[in-house]
């Protein structure tokens, strides 16, 4: 064998060697068990913390509106759908039950007219009567900004729920 | 001349004529493959294998499960980084087929164009669509993002190296780079939340039930019991990406 080839071996031994030493030392612990992922990626995706609590955490405490909200359009509705996201404080309540709830934790109450919009404003695409009874959706609509707009005694702007009760509308 | 005429000698003739003979009734054995089923149906047919159905026709576009999942997920709050969205399509009378999508719809949405002008209007909510032979995954150079056996595509944050390429080969546009973190970020179908054995946020407060979520391998899933009521379609089916998002009365004008 020639002498430049014997010594390009030596330099391809070497740069092989380095390769798996390389790869060994930066190559993260769990790749490859699972496919070309890391395995532990699937787990560490599990330990984000969750916002919304479920429909049943509200209702333990809030009797008085469960009892209301159950006769009317808005019974299916979950409380969290305009009240926003309530795990913080479900679980503040449940564990201090006697304390009082911290500003922060006190939740959004939907009362404006551009929040009773999102659903309620009058939309073509919103119109859905079809003759398939499953997928017959019914919304009441209403052009939300001419809807009586001011008290006709006092002369006040109204809002929705002046009129309305939106637990039982 | 003379090499010509050993090509085509009478051996030579008999030789290649088996090989492609067998070779074609090898293939014809094999098994037919339906792209469109595969959606359907889990590789393995083990465990649980996660899908999606959503209905059009109940969905009146109120954008609560884009507002959820921002929520839920810390999504950065700017109009144009989204993990889930609603988009409102209408079909003039002309012809034109118009798309908007405020803020995701998270604001609601404001009828555009007088009702004389509509020929139909209707809202479609977009997400991940969970794809069972996901092209994002299969362009990421580094393995940062793959399916897992539940049939989830997720995104390993701490692995990406933000080269974009899965937002570009997502053919539904469900991928973001997060400004902050500068990695890829995409719909995890709350796998948080899935684990604790609660639904996705956004499947969780939508008002119609418009969104149905369930295993495809459970034969008295929810999801099962809509997929067998309902007339549904996948977004963009020629692409065979085996997406898992149902969609219930979709039109082609969806892309």
């Amino acid at each position: 064998m020639p002498q430049h080839l014997k010594r390009l071996i030596g330099v391809f031994v070497i740069f092989i060697l380095f390769f798996l030493v390389m790869r060994q030392v930066l190559r993260p612990k769990s790749f490859g068990e699972l496919g070309h992922f890391r395995a532990d990626a699937i787990y560490e995706n599990t330990l984000r913390p969750m916002h919304y609590a479920v429909a049943d955490s509200c209702t333990k405490c809030h009797k008085d509106i469960r009892s209301d909200k159950d006769l009317g359009f808005h019974a299916k509705l979950k409380c969290e759908v305009c009240h926003g996201p309530a795990l913080k404080h479900a679980t503040f309540a449940n564990k201090f039950k006697n304390k009082q709830l911290p500003d922060s934790l006190v939740l959004y109450k939907p009362g404006e007219r551009k929040d009773c919009a999102v659903c309620h404003q009058r939309n073509a695409a919103r119109i859905k009567i079809t003759f398939d009874t499953i997928n017959t959706t019914m919304i009441h609509q209403v052009d939300i900004m001419k809807h009586h707009p001011v008290d006709p005694k006092t002369n006040a702007a109204l809002k929705c729920i002046d009129c309305h009760n939106p637990h039982q509308p | 001349m003379k090499e010509d005429t050993a090509k085509l000698s009478r051996r030579n003739f008999l030789k290649e004529g088996t090989i492609l003979a067998t070779g074609v009734a090898a293939a014809a054995a094999l098994p037919a493959y339906d792209g469109l089923l595969f959606a359907a149906e889990a590789p393995g047919a083990k465990g649980k294998w996660y899908g999606i159905g959503i209905d059009i026709n109940k969905c009146i576009g109120c954008g609560k499960c884009a507002n959820a999942c921002k929520e839920e997920n810390n999504v950065p709050k700017d109009p144009f980084y989204f993990r889930s969205w609603v988009e409102q399509y209408t079909i003039k009378k002309d012809g034109e087929i118009l798309v908007e999508s405020p803020n995701g719809g998270i604001n609601g949405f404001k009828q555009s164009v007088p009702d004389a002008d509509i020929y139909k209007s209707f809202f479609v909510p977009k997400m991940c669509n969970h794809c069972a032979k996901s092209p994002c995954t299969q362009v990421c150079p580094v393995g940062a993002t793959f399916e897992t056996d539940e049939g989830i595509v997720l995104v390993d944050p701490n692995y990406c190296i933000g080269c974009r390429y899965c937002v570009q080969a997502c053919p539904y546009g469900c991928r973001y780079i997060h400004p902050e973190k500068g990695t890829v970020d995409k719909c995890t179908l709350c796998f948080h939340r899935l684990k604790q054995g609660y639904q996705p946020a956004c499947f969780e407060i939508c008002p119609t039930e418009a969104r149905v979520f369930g295993d495809l391998n459970d034969p008295g899933s929810k999801l099962n019991y809509f997929l067998k009521n309902h007339n549904c379609m996948v977004i963009k089916p020629h692409l065979n990406t085996g997406s898992k998002l149902n969609y219930n009365a979709l039109t082609p004008e969806v892309r």
